[in-house]
């Protein structure tokens, strides 16, 4: 199943290659080595890292304030830290610049998809502290350690390797991010392949250009175990939670969080207000309620077997240490930076001549999907899984179980909760996604991610409202989900934990 | 510590437990929505058993009532893919011989043009191409245009007068125009007009032109927010499709309505006509049905009435707008007028786009 999962995962390459032949190596060199290339390519490198960056400080920051200290209203906090997940890129960003029409640029930019990326770190970072034993922390505090470097010394290489690889995703989003910045008028490289397509026809061009992308992704790949850090095994018997009282810098935190929460939920959700009530008379039942089912349809399928693709591939990656799994793990990122409708024509070519039966049918946007969106399933299963203790599996052997018993028994139950979460996590994306589904769905099949297409493309933003509004309560709802998660699991150990006191 | 590993112990089966109905529950969620998936689209009412399927380019707003008129008239059923031109020609490329689309109906004659180049349309019949006047069909008759616009400026009678205007869209470069004209310089349409003056008149000219342009004109988005700043006395002039002086004049009465559009000498490629249009993919005899029958009455008197656009059959234009051959467009192979990487690039050097 992995093999086959990172053999998908590889299909857009294999058709960038079959572009770039047709091109010929000098138009390939000649295209790419314009100069304009280069200033596109130092504009998206410079929004990928400013965003990566800020992504991990927003959301770690979030995450350790919501678990970890006893702050007035921090389950409030929490919500607002994963909701902006619900809102695709494309209409927060159309929101930000309905509010103001000068709201342009690279500062722009950065905050949209800062905005739109940081809850992959909070929610990774958060799940990460729950499983850590704070106990810990509370050594070093009494050893002495001020509060910022007992978080750099214990907290933050418990949670570095889950702040990272989300990140990672931060990175990736933004790199093939096409809607927000063009919407808010920033070059980047993914711009100009579009911009190849639109203005050209030129697939052979934009080919050349986004093999760029998944060179910089190789560059990433390459510096993330790195960045990565050990993996800090936890014992699963001995957990503490502790809440820390912030004194002084309480009242601090909680403003730079509600302002954070204030431009990153409030102001988007004002304009989307508004804008519906402006058009909320337009919107037609029939087609509403035929896209919300469409789009149910393809958030639960996808989410289901990207999941389950993402769970041979986490198992192999962490269970099974090899260089080919090493291999694996690095196949399943390469694609991602790859716009959406790179990936989409990747699969038309594919499929027209492999089996042209499964063209424009849902299997085919499914496949689209799962290559798509498994680094995000991927991402979060690896982390729990990794941190699952060994020992377990060793005494379920010694006790006779086989391995299959074994995984079903004892890491899949440890793992559940990152599982159902690498499953969410893809339904969110599903739901946002839109080039893909465009142009691989049957013929007349809508969603709410297209039919919000159709109305904003002629302008009709005032019809387009209800979808865009819908479209967003709809992800809020595996939006919650993931954080309440997060959340169910630090107050069980925080119950625990108060009836351990009274033993 | 006992109550802790029992604790725990409980919790595993209960994870287990709920993990194992969550599996089950997806499946059947995923088993029912993949079967409504399949019912959820809205089917188009069949009279017959022939049917097509439509490639369109353009919305489906203005697209879905024709289409609906066609069936009617016809009997034959329609299945249309509504997406942006160049998406749709970038797919049906990679469609390669499986094409799925019968009919591509596009929005500018860019896209056309490079389907057209690829070899992939099939040759329209006779009696299609001959409806047409050859300078807005292709050359090889593999595509033919279905309406017609005209790039035209809008002014303002207050801020000038109608003898005043400018001879030539070059003379805009003079700088006596500085802060009273109004472009859109990331818009499609001004992009092809900015290829047809590379093309008529050489790169030089053109850059030259833009770089004028840079200090004299003021920049907007879109055609529309221009025309709305020549009626609110912010620009003299504005350079934009006709339909878009119609499309406001429908809007607000065009007793309503301040500005005016005129057209520059003949010839002058700022007077450039584009084309809609359409292909056909395959062999099916009803593709070639729907082309005809974009050219016909019905579908040209739509054109006319609904969007202002020019009928390329010869059905007169709309309200008091001159007639299509009393416009002295540039002469120019439509097919070339995508607005290639060099257009763009030449549009950015001068500063217009970011």
């Amino acid at each position: 199943m992995a093999v086959v999962a990172a053999f998908a995962s590889l299909l857009p390459l294999g058709y960038l290659l079959v572009r770039l032949s047709e091109f010929g190596l000098d138009r390939v060199v000649t295209q790419v080595l314009r100069p304009r290339s280069f200033e596109l390519l130092a504009n998206s490198v410079g929004l990928t890292i400013a965003v990566a960056v800020s992504a991990v400080a927003v959301g770690s920051f979030q995450a350790w304030l919501t678990v970890r200290t006893s702050i007035r209203g921090r389950s409030l906090f929490a919500i607002s830290a994963a909701l902006p997940l619900a809102v695709p890129s494309y209409v927060s960003a159309y929101a930000f610049s309905a509010l103001n029409p000068d709201f342009k640029g690279f500062f722009a930019a950065w905050l949209v998809l800062t905005i739109g990326t940081a809850p992959y770190v909070y929610l990774s970072v958060s799940a990460a502290l729950v499983r850590s034993d704070a106990a810990t922390e509370e050594v070093a505090r009494s050893l002495g350690y001020g509060r910022w470097s007992v978080f750099r010394k214990v907290t933050w290489p418990n949670v570095r390797r889950a702040a990272i690889s989300s990140a990672m995703l931060s990175a990736l989003y933004t790199l093939s991010d096409f809607g927000a910045v063009s919407i808010l008028g920033f070059d980047t490289f993914t711009r100009a392949i579009y911009n190849a397509y639109r203005s050209s026809f030129d697939r052979s061009a934009a080919a050349s250009l986004a093999v760029i992308l998944v060179i910089l992704t190789l560059m990433l790949l390459y510096a993330e175990p790195a960045l990565r850090g050990k993996i800090v095994p936890t014992d699963a018997r001995v957990r503490k939670t502790s809440l820390v009282s912030l004194g002084w810098f309480g009242p601090v935190a909680t403003s730079l969080a509600g302002i954070w929460a204030l431009v990153s939920i409030a102001l988007p959700a004002a304009s989307l207000i508004r804008w519906n009530l402006i058009g909320l008379s337009k919107a037609d039942g029939g087609e509403l309620l035929r896209a919300l089912i469409n789009s149910i349809g393809f958030a639960v399928g996808g989410g289901f077997i990207t999941a389950l693709f993402g769970l041979a591939v986490s198992i192999l990656t962490v269970r099974y240490h090899s260089r080919l799994t090493a291999l694996l793990d690095k196949a399943v990122w390469l694609s991602h930076a790859i716009p959406g409708i790179v990936v989409a024509l990747a699969l038309v070519f594919l499929s027209n001549r492999v089996i042209p039966e499964i063209y424009q049918t849902s299997a085919l946007v499914l496949i689209a999907y799962l290559i798509l969106f498994l680094p995000n399933a991927v991402a979060a299963m690896q982390t729990p899984m990794s941190q699952a203790p060994r020992s377990l599996e060793e005494v379920s052997a010694s006790l006779g179980s086989k391995r299959l018993q074994t995984l079903r028994r004892v890491i899949i139950p440890i793992a559940g909760p990152g599982i159902l979460a690498g499953g969410a996590l893809v339904s969110l994306s599903v739901l946002k996604e839109l080039p893909a589904t465009l142009m691989l769905r049957e013929t007349g099949v809508e969603t709410l991610a297209t039919r919000l297409w159709n109305e904003t493309s002629v302008g009709a933003f005032s019809a387009a409202a209800p979808y865009a509004l819908l479209l967003v309560l709809l992800a809020g709802i595996p939006a919650w989900l993931l954080n309440r998660q997060v959340r169910v699991n630090l107050n069980s150990q925080l119950d625990l934990d108060r009836r351990m006191e009274r033993e | 510590m006992n109550i802790r590993t029992e604790t725990e112990g409980n919790q595993l089966n209960k994870a287990l437990k709920r993990a194992l109905t969550f599996g089950a529950a997806t499946l059947a969620v995923v088993a029912t929505a993949a079967s409504l998936a399949g019912c959820a689209k809205e089917s188009t009412p069949t009279t017959g058993e022939q049917s097509i399927t439509i490639y369109s380019g353009r919305s489906e707003d203005l697209i879905a009532p024709l289409l609906e008129q066609f069936t009617e008239e016809t009997g034959i059923a329609v299945e249309v893919r509504y997406a942006g031109s160049a998406e749709l020609a970038a797919q049906i490329l990679e469609e390669g011989e499986n094409a799925k689309a019968d009919v591509f109906f596009s929005q500018d004659a860019g896209a056309l043009g490079a389907i057209a180049e690829a070899g992939v349309f099939k040759t329209l019949n006779t009696d299609i191409t001959d409806l047409v006047d050859a300078k807005y069909r292709s050359v090889d008759n593999t595509w033919v245009g279905v309406s017609g616009r005209s790039r035209v400026m809008s002014y303002n009678p207050e801020l000038i007068a109608e003898a005043d205007l400018p001879k030539s869209v070059f003379d805009l470069a003079d700088p006596s125009w500085k802060g009273k004209v109004g472009i859109a310089p990331s818009n499609a349409s001004f992009q092809a007009f900015v290829t047809a003056m590379r093309v008529l008149k050489g790169e030089d000219a053109a850059k030259q032109w833009l770089t004028a342009m840079k200090q004299n004109a003021v920049l907007f988005e879109k055609n529309g927010q221009i025309l709305e700043a020549v009626e609110a006395g912010k620009i003299s002039v504005g350079l934009i499709n006709h339909y878009y002086w119609f499309e406001l004049a429908n809007e607000i009465g065009e007793a309503n309505l301040k500005s005016k559009i005129a057209w520059f000498e003949a010839g002058d490629v700022g007077n450039l006509v584009n084309v809609a249009g359409v292909g056909v993919l395959s062999d099916k005899p009803e593709a070639q049905t729907f082309a005809k029958w974009l050219l016909g009455t019905s579908a040209q008197t739509f054109f006319v009435e609904k969007t202002a656009e020019y009928s390329l059959t010869g059905l007169p234009a709309t309200g008091w707008l001159p007639q299509l051959n009393e416009i002295a467009s540039p002469a120019i192979d439509l097919s070339a007028l995508a607005p290639l990487a060099q257009t763009l690039d030449l549009i950015r050097e001068a500063g217009l786009t970011d």
